[in-house]
This record gives C-alpha cells, sequence and structure tokens, in this order.
C-alpha cells in the first residue's frame, strides 16, 4: 500500500512537475529574448514575425502568402533594407486554425518579441489575430481578411491590403451594368449566392444596387458549402430565364455552376462569377476553355497589370519560383503589396516602428501592385477593384477606363464560342 | 489512505492556483489556457469514454453548443465587468447536458458501435445547424464575442482561473465518482453490460447521468474559448479534431484514472503548439497524430498511467515472490480490466 | 413536380454510388463486427488514385479500377493485419472505432501531403455532356456511375454467393463459432473481407472522382452519410446497405429540391434517428445477431 502511494505520487505531481519546469524553462528563454528587442539602432535586423497556414485547409493560399512575403523581404534586402535594416522574415504555420493563430501572435509578440508582425490568410484567421496584436500595440497590415467581420472589429491598428473590402469586390460588376445607356440595360437578374462569409454579401451588395436600379429578381438562392450537386438549382436559373447571372461564388462552385450551365444549355447574356472565374488556369481547365468567353469576374492583381511594382513583383517571382505570370496566386501579391507599404512608410517617415505606423497609414494614398491604397478608420479600404473578363482565352480589365485594357464584350456569347 | 490522495490533491490546486503569480509570460499563460481547456475536457470524456467505455465521438458537437450558447446570450451585449459571461457558465453546461439527455436515450440502448455512429453523425449535424441557422448563429460567417474588457497585462488569468476551476471540478467530480456506487456501476458497465445489468445495476440511468454530466462540462468549456477567441465560425466550434484530441489525451494518459487525461493533456497539447511554432512547416501534422494514436492503442492501449502502474506492481511482487523463495510464476500484467485498480487509480 | 421528378432521378442515379460505398462498409461490420470509420478515407484515396492515373497517364477513370481495386484490396488487407489484428479481443469492439478513425486520419493526412489541399476533380472529356429524357436531364457520367454501381455491386452479390470464399464470409457473419468448426479460417475471412471492402471503395472512388470536387477533408461528410445508410440498412446485410443507399439519396436530392439544398445534409441524420427510434436493427438486420 506504501508503495502505491509513491507510485501515484509519482503519476500525479508528474503533471504538475511538467508544467513547472515549463515555466522555469520560460523564464530563462524569456531573459535571452529580451535583448533583441525594439532596437532603432540601424544596422539591427528588422524582424517582421507572420502567422500563416502552411498546412491544413488554408495551406495552398497561405504558401502563396509566404512566398510573396519572402519574396519582398529579398527584393528590399537587395537594395540596402529598410532604413538600413536588414528584413528577416519570421514565418510560422497556424495549421489553418483560429487557436493556434492566437498562439503564433502571442508567441511572436511576446516571446520572440519581433518588431512588426504582418497578417495571416483569410478573414477567419485575421479577426482573431488582429485582437492579439491590438492589445499588445502592434499594427497589423494584413493581405487577406476583408471580410466584414475583420472591420466590424473597428481596430484602428488594423490595414486591409487590398483595395476595397471583399464583399465589395463584385461592386464594379454593378457599376458597369448601370453605366450601359437604358436601351442595352439587361431587365432581370438571377443570384446564386454561396453561403460564406465572402461570396453571399459580394452577390447581395450587387442585388441591392441592380434592385434600386430596377433590374428585376427572378431567382436567389443561397446555398451550403458542402453542396455537391448544382442541377437542381441551375435548372430554376433556367427556367427563371434572367438576363444576367450573378454568382457569389468561391472557386469550386463557381465551376459546377458554369458546368451545369453548359450541360442544361442555357448562357445568359450577363455571367459574373464573384471567384473561380477570375484564376487564369484552374478556370478554363475546369471549366474547358471553349466555356470562358464573356464570363466576368473581380481581380485586384492580374497578369500583365501596370500598377505600381508589378513588374518588378511578376519578373522576381518567375525567377524565384518559376511558371508563368498566370500561374501566379493573387495570395502572393497581395502579401507583396504589404511589403510595399511597410517600405513606403519607411521612405516617407524615416521610421518603422508600430506607433508610426499606425498613425500614418489612416491618411494618404499609398502606391501598391495593387493599385493606389487609402484605408478609413477601421482598416477598410476605399478603392474598388478591377472588371475583368475572359477574352480569347485571357482574363482582361475592361472597367473601369483608367485600367482597361479592352472593351467588354456584351453581350456573353453562347457556350463553345 | 485517504489523507493522502486529499493531500496530493491540494497540491495540485495549490501549484494552479499559485504558478501565475510567477510573472509569467503572456505566451505561456495563453499555453496554459489552452493545456487547461483540453485537460478538462479529455477528463470529462474519460467519464464516458473512460469510465463506461462507450467512446464517444461527438464531444466536439457539444463544445460548439456551448460556444454558440455563449454567443448567442451575449450577442449585442455590453459588458462591464467582464465576468458575466463566466457567471453563466453553469446554465451553458445545463444546456450541454439537456441536449445531451436525449442523445444519450437515444443512442445509449445499443451497443458502443452504434453509439459512436450516432455521436459522430451528431457533431457533423451541429456543424451544420451552426452553418445554416443564420439567424442564430451568424452562419459561416461567424459570430462575434463582445470583447473582454481586461487590461492587456493580465488578460489570460481570468481565463485561467475559470478553466482552472473547471479542471478542479472535473477531477473532483471523477475523484467522487471512482469512490461511489456510480463509479462501480460504469467500471461493471464496461466490463460487462449484461451481467451488469443483470446483477440489477441501473445501467441506462447510470450511463446517460455520466454522458450528461460529461458533455454538460465539455459545453462549458467551449463557452470559454468563445469567450477568449472573441469570434467563432462553425468549422472551428464544432471541429472533429476537437474530438480526436480529447480521446487521444485521455487514451494516452490512461482512460479510468483519475490523472490520466491530464497528463495525455499537457503533454499533448503543449506538444503540439510548440512544435507546430518553432518546426515551422509541420506538414506532417495529422500524420503525427494518427501514427501516435495507432501506437498507443496497439502499443500502450490502456495509457501511461495505467501501463507505470502494472509494470511496478509486477516487481513489487517479483520482489515479493523472490524474498519469500518462491518462484516468480506472475502472469503478465492483466488484460481484464482491474476493478480495484481503476477504482483505486490516481487515488490510493 | 418536374424538380420533384428530378430530384428523384438524381437521387436514385447517386443512390447507387452511395450503395456501392456502403456495400463495403456493412460487409466489414458482417464479418469483423468492426465499424469501419476510415470507409470514407478510402474512397477519396481511390479518388486520388484514379485522379492520378487520368492526369499522368490518361487513364479514364472507369478503365483505371481494376487498377485501383487491386491497389485498393492490398492496401485494406494491410491495414487489417497492421493495425486490426493485434487488438485484443476484449477490448475490440471499443478500440477497433478508433483504429479505424486513426487510419482515416493517417489518410487525410497521407494525401495532404503528397496532393496538397486543393479541390481536386477528374475532369473527363465526358464530364460535362448530358442526355435530355422526356425533359429531365440525366448527365452522362451519373448514369455510367449508376450502371458500374450495378455491374459492382452484381459482382460482389456472385462473389458472396456463388464461391467458396464468399460462403466462408457468410458463414462468419452469420455464426462465427460454427464456422470455425467447418474449417473456416476466421482469421484469412477477416484479412480478405476487408480488404474486399476496401476494394468496393476502389470503383466507388473513381466514380466519386468523376462527380463531385474532393480534397482530403471530404470523407468526413462521405462517412457520416454512409454510417446512416449502413444503419437504416441494417448493420452486415450488403442487400440492406443497397437499398438503404438509394433511399436516402434519394431523400436527400427531394428535399434538395423541394424545400432547400441546406436542409439535405439533416436528411442523413433525421433518418438516423428514425431508424434507430422505430427499428433499431434497421431495414434488413438481425436483431437475435445482437447487431443492435
Amino acid at each position: 500500500m506504501q508503495q502505491s502511494n509513491r507510485l501515484w505520487h509519482r503519476g500525479g505531481v508528474g503533471a504538475v512537475a511538467v508544467a513547472v519546469a515549463l515555466s522555469l524553462a520560460s523564464c530563462a528563454s524569456s531573459s535571452n529574448n529580451s535583448g533583441a528587442s525594439t532596437s532603432a539602432k540601424s544596422g539591427a535586423p528588422l524582424v517582421i514575425g507572420a502567422s500563416v497556414s502552411l498546412t491544413g485547409d488554408f495551406a495552398d493560399s497561405g504558401k502563396a502568402v509566404q512566398r510573396g512575403y519572402q519574396l519582398w523581404a529579398n527584393g528590399v534586402n537587395a537594395k540596402g533594407g529598410i532604413l538600413g535594416r536588414k528584413v528577416t522574415m519570421k514565418i510560422v504555420d497556424d495549421a489553418s486554425s483560429p487557436t493556434q493563430v492566437v498562439s503564433n501572435y502571442q508567441n511572436l509578440i511576446n516571446r520572440d518579441k519581433v518588431n512588426l508582425v504582418v497578417g495571416p490568410f483569410s478573414s477567419l484567421l485575421t479577426v482573431p489575430a488582429s485582437q492579439v496584436a491590438n492589445r499588445y500595440g502592434y499594427a497589423f497590415l494584413e493581405p487577406a481578411g476583408g471580410g466584414p467581420k475583420v472591420f466590424a472589429q473597428n481596430l484602428h491598428n488594423l490595414f486591409f491590403v487590398q483595395p476595397a473590402p471583399t464583399t465589395k469586390s463584385g461592386d464594379v460588376f454593378a457599376d458597369w451594368i448601370l453605366s450601359l445607356p437604358a436601351s442595352a440595360r439587361p431587365k432581370t437578374a438571377a443570384y446564386t449566392e454561396l453561403d460564406d462569409p465572402f461570396a453571399a454579401p459580394i452577390a447581395e451588395n450587387i442585388r441591392a444596387r441592380f434592385e434600386a436600379a430596377g433590374i428585376k429578381t427572378v431567382y436567389k438562392q443561397v446555398y451550403p458549402a458542402e453542396t455537391q450537386d448544382f442541377s437542381a438549382i441551375m435548372s430554376k436559373v433556367v427556367a427563371a430565364n434572367p438576363d444576367i447571372l450573378v454568382g457569389g461564388t468561391q472557386n469550386n462552385d463557381a465551376y459546377a455552376q458554369v458546368k451545369t450551365l453548359v450541360q442544361l444549355k442555357f448562357s445568359p447574356k450577363f455571367m459574373f462569377l464573384s471567384n473561380g472565374a477570375n484564376s487564369p488556369l484552374e478556370f478554363p481547365s475546369k471549366v474547358g476553355p471553349q466555356n470562358t468567353q464573356g464570363i466576368m469576374s473581380a481581380g485586384d492583381w492580374f497578369p500583365g497589370s501596370t500598377a505600381t511594382g508589378s513588374a518588378d513583383f511578376t519578373a522576381a517571382y518567375i525567377k524565384a519560383y518559376g511558371g508563368t505570370a498566370d500561374t501566379i496566386d493573387n495570395s502572393s501579391a497581395e502579401a507583396y503589396g504589404v511589403g510595399q507599404v511597410l517600405a513606403d512608410v519607411a521612405a516617407k517617415t524615416g521610421k518603422i516602428d508600430n506607433p508610426t505606423l499606425i498613425a500614418t497609414l489612416h491618411q494618404g494614398t499609398w502606391p501598391t501592385l495593387l493599385g493606389d491604397l487609402r484605408w478609413g478608420p477601421d482598416g477598410a479600404p476605399s478603392g474598388s477593384f478591377n472588371l475583368i473578363q475572359w477574352q480569347g482565352g485571357k482574363l482582361v480589365p475592361v472597367y473601369p477606363s483608367a485600367v482597361a485594357q479592352a472593351k467588354p464584350i456584351s453581350p456573353k456569347p453562347n457556350w463553345g464560342g | 489512505m485517504r489523507l493522502p490522495s486529499v493531500l496530493r490533491g491540494g497540491v495540485f490546486v495549490a501549484v494552479l492556483v499559485t504558478v501565475p503569480m510567477f510573472g509569467l509570460q503572456h505566451w505561456f499563460l495563453n499555453l496554459l489556457v489552452f493545456v487547461l481547456m483540453y485537460a478538462t475536457m479529455s477528463s470529462a470524456w474519460n467519464l464516458v469514454g473512460g469510465f463506461a467505455g462507450y467512446p464517444s465521438l461527438g464531444h466536439a458537437g457539444f463544445f460548439g453548443i456551448g460556444a454558440y450558447t455563449i454567443a448567442l446570450i451575449f450577442k449585442d451585449h455590453v459588458l462591464t465587468t467582464g465576468y458575466e459571461p463566466f457567471l453563466l457558465l453553469p446554465l451553458v453546461g445545463l444546456v450541454g447536458g439537456f441536449i445531451g439527455w436525449p442523445i444519450a436515450l437515444i443512442s445509449m440502448r445499443t451497443r458502443a458501435d452504434v453509439f459512436a455512429i450516432v455521436t459522430i453523425t451528431f457533431l457533423f449535424v451541429v456543424q451544420t445547424l451552426a452553418f445554416n441557422l443564420h439567424d442564430l448563429t451568424g452562419g459561416s460567417q461567424g459570430a462575434a464575442l463582445p470583447i473582454p474588457p481586461f487590461p492587456a497585462a493580465t488578460f489570460e488569468l481570468p481565463f485561467y482561473y475559470v478553466l482552472a476551476a473547471l479542471l478542479i471540478l472535473t477531477m473532483g467530480l471523477t475523484f467522487a465518482t471512482m469512490r461511489s456506487k456510480v463509479g462501480l456501476s460504469l467500471v461493471s458497465i464496461r466490463a460487462d453490460e449484461d451481467k451488469a445489468r443483470g446483477v440489477g445495476v441501473p445501467t441506462m440511468g447510470v450511463k446517460v447521468l455520466a454522458f450528461s454530466v460529461s458533455v454538460g462540462i465539455t459545453a462549458m468549456v467551449g463557452a470559454v474559448w468563445a469567450y477568449y477567441q472573441s469570434f467563432i465560425y462553425p468549422q472551428f466550434a464544432v471541429d472533429p479534431l476537437v474530438t480526436i484530441a480529447i480521446v487521444l489525451m485521455t487514451f494516452l494518459g490512461g482512460r479510468g484514472t483519475l490523472w490520466g487525461p491530464v497528463l495525455g493533456a499537457v503533454i499533448l497539447e503543449s506538444g503540439q503548439q510548440l512544435l507546430t511554432y518553432q518546426l515551422g512547416a509541420v506538414q506532417l501534422y495529422l500524420i503525427v497524430y494518427a501514427l501516435l494514436f495507432l501506437v498507443i492503442i496497439l502499443l500502450l492501449p490502456r495509457g501511461i498511467l495505467p501501463t507505470i502502474q502494472d509494470r511496478l506492481r509486477l516487481r513489487r511482487r517479483r520482489r515479493r515472490a523472490d524474498a519469500a523463495g518462491a518462484p516468480p510464476g506472475d502472469p503478465t500484467p492483466s488484460s481484464e480490466p482491474d476493478t480495484a485498480s481503476m477504482l483505486g487509480g490516481g487515488a490510493s | 413536380m418536374h424538380a420533384l421528378i428530378q430530384g428523384v432521378i438524381l437521387g436514385i442515379l447517386t443512390g447507387g454510388v452511395y450503395a456501392l460505398m456502403a456495400s463495403g462498409q456493412t460487409l466489414i461490420f458482417g464479418i469483423m463486427k468492426v465499424v469501419n470509420l476510415a470507409q470514407g478515407a478510402m474512397v477519396i484515396m481511390a479518388a486520388y488514385l484514379s485522379y492520378q492515373l487520368f492526369t499522368r497517364f490518361g487513364v479514364d477513370p472507369f478503365l483505371a479500377i481494376p487498377i485501383t481495386t487491386v491497389l485498393m484490396f492490398a492496401f485494406g488487407v494491410g491495414v487489417e493485419l497492421l493495425f486490426l489484428r493485434p487488438l485484443r479481443r476484449e477490448d475490440k469492439s471499443e478500440l477497433s472505432l478508433l483504429v479505424t478513425f486513426a487510419v482515416a486520419l493517417l489518410i487525410e493526412g497521407v494525401l495532404s501531403v503528397t496532393w496538397g489541399t486543393t479541390y481536386r476533380s477528374i475532369n473527363a472529356s465526358y464530364a460535362n455532356s448530358s442526355w435530355t429524357l422526356w425533359g429531365y436531364q440525366i448527365t452522362v457520367v451519373r448514369l455510367w456511375a449508376f450502371v458500374l454501381s450495378l455491374v459492382a455491386l452484381g459482382l460482389l452479390f456472385w462473389l458472396l454467393n456463388r464461391t467458396r470464399f464468399g460462403r466462408a464470409v457468410r458463414a462468419t457473419v452469420q455464426n462465427p463459432q460454427s464456422a470455425r468448426l467447418l474449417g473456416v479460417e476466421a482469421q484469412w475471412v477477416s484479412a480478405l473481407g476487408f480488404g474486399l471492402g476496401a476494394a468496393t471503395a476502389a470503383a466507388a472512388g473513381s466514380v466519386y472522382g468523376l462527380l463531385y470536387p474532393f480534397y482530403p477533408g471530404s470523407h468526413y461528410d462521405l462517412i457520416s452519410r454512409l454510417l446512416s445508410i449502413v444503419v437504416l440498412g441494417g448493420l452486415g446485410s450488403v442487400g440492406g446497405a443497397v437499398v438503404a443507399g438509394v433511399i436516402v439519396s434519394t431523400s436527400s436530392a427531394i428535399v434538395a429540391a423541394t424545400i432547400s439544398p441546406a436542409w439535405s445534409e439533416m436528411t442523413f441524420f433525421v433518418i438516423l434517428i428514425l431508424v434507430l427510434l422505430i427499428r433499431p436493427q434497421g431495414l434488413f438486420g438481425n436483431v437475435d445477431r445482437g447487431a443492435i
């Protein structure tokens, strides 16, 4: 009996011992790290921390973000760094989990004491991460968190580095349709919306504007993410015979909708897909290159863009990672844009600390490869996306005229041509 | 024999209470918060999966129910002290238990296999509902909770203490169960349910009670997590990986023991968080979990604590046999559930 | 009305595929009393294999089935020998659940590492074509999937009823002790049975890849559907799984067409609960076997 006491003493206190050991270890490591603080001494490296999804559901986009950050850091270092300091990116994996992303930014800010942090992939992870950054006074420039809940937090330290909040990315399509003369303007519209934080709101914003302008809604359906089969929904679209089809989509449902419409032999005169149709390689491969002509989407960066730094970015990307301009994921461009803004602030103010970033970025216009960006007090950018259209197997911007490289094809030709 | 175990419990509580006062770094407190979360959930799961032998694969569903319940209650609330969500935790626990009751009634009438099927399907239904019931849950756009108004310097502490309290509660319940008739009933159910029923054990009542308590606690942890995150999404609030983690932790530490789940949680959660952070692109995350799971089930099926106990008991017997001069004809650690040791497990 | 009938057609055609997937699941349970939570993952794994053969070597998914069947069969036997065989008798029912769950995760992890997490789909040239019959649309792929499922199920029935192996399997399902007395080597039946269950996943995988986009995490949705089907049909009854597959799939499609796509996901669970409340042994399960 005494022996079993000893045994359970071992088992029960074991857990406690581990906790105590960890805490001692943390005290030791923290004292080591306190040296690498926010030293403004020129020459000390500028450590920028980021938690990015390298594994899990967001892995592919997360890796694209990582590439963008790394590319920018290498480029800026080749030109002497920021304010004479070499940029070091400390990128960690959050496994696409919001729990892990919170821990990661905690670790980056409080354990590793990085100088700056930049954002993760996706609004889902940006929301909790931005809270952590805000708590400790860090600026939070982020390339991929543009959902409404991000801005609803009203965080003064947050800046979404894209032309407009994600839910407004379809507004440019509404702008174009409403700019058409009354005789050429379509009269009816159908809406197929994926139930997710972005896709449905994009379509809903368009719908609000269309209805206000007198374009009748003849069908609307919100479908869940697991929807595999679109025959039921698209049959109803066909039955409603709309002039315009507005799809609030992500990628797979966009492909499925197009494929189903081809099977049903129905081609709307105007077709907008918020996502899916804006991926240069995937879209034609998934729906068939002969079916893409005339379909419209929205985008920020696109191959062939002439915005600030785009050419350098494209060349550097191809040199580092191979492929062509068409294989570059937008997320890389957006991450690169984050870096551009940081470098700009340093160049303009001569400083690169968090209070300066937060104070400076709420005014003025900042040129990036995504266009010129401006931010409101809640971090929402106040620009607009580009309307892009498939013409001859390529994506070209067609509206607004400042960025258009071709005239829009209207109406959309039938499938297969 | 009772005094030492109470003393041990007292030491544990004292350590839990005083650890944050060492001026620990934020990132470490953050880690502890998650470790406590999983330790509590694993201990709660242990009541159903460890003692009763009914492996529930749907606990993550109740975690989500707890998270969404608290989110719903505080949807457009303005917090004053910030402690309001904590005060309402018992209500959340009741909601969880209340929903768990009929689930247990339906699914525990049958054998463990079908129970697992129902619980895993329940998990996905909860997730589907979380996505579809827009008006309640915000759907895929997620649900926001009010930001906890705690000062940045001590932000983690309230969460830490609430979770520590939940852990102590759960372990206390486990301890009390082990020493009571209920505990004996659960163990007998696991050993041979038909026989237990034949002997007059109120199997249905005991099983359902264990399940309801277990999921009620899990719901409370979910609520605390939701408040800590300030924002929840359906696929993360109701995540099969949470179920996997707590089952794995309980198995690793030792099912049906008091300290096993806690040990498992400490090892796995801190390991997982630190490894994911340190090693960067841990591509093999899921594979490591799965392999670890398989290794534990196949090689260490009773978990760390019972295995250590068995080895030491065997050595003790050998020593005694040697001393008595008789040949050490001891069998290898018994494969049958050792009732006495399970009841005494973790205690004296 | 049109939408309703279209839904029924869709449900029946898809039901064949689900029936095929569920038949493997219920067979494994019948032989080994193991609920194989990795069945969905095996289907996805087969879908990836088929995808690889298609994109790398241009092999049509339907023609790839013989190849993937052999591969999956070997995989299934391997899993049984490595992970299920060592489990001790007493713990088997409890632990086998967790073991198969772990195998499902392992498969998901390996698939993630090998192919990444973007959605894939097998875009055969006929993927978009469809026929219209009396105003109802029938997709070519779905029809062939249905036919294939019937053929595969037919083969399975032939195997179970007309071969010695099949007789051994059925004997083991009905009464393991007697079967052993009669010389049926239960160990081999277990291993081969699991392999057979995995082999059905092969055919189902090719079809799944043609019909739906998939990624490593797709197996979660799949397994919860399969489990409901298997319980409805009666754990252990292959015929039951077939009937149940069509019933559940059709109900789900009808709900999608008439109520809304969002709620069709719930159909599976509602059916599961109803079965457990009304007739726990399912349509064709045996009460005395203690199946439920």
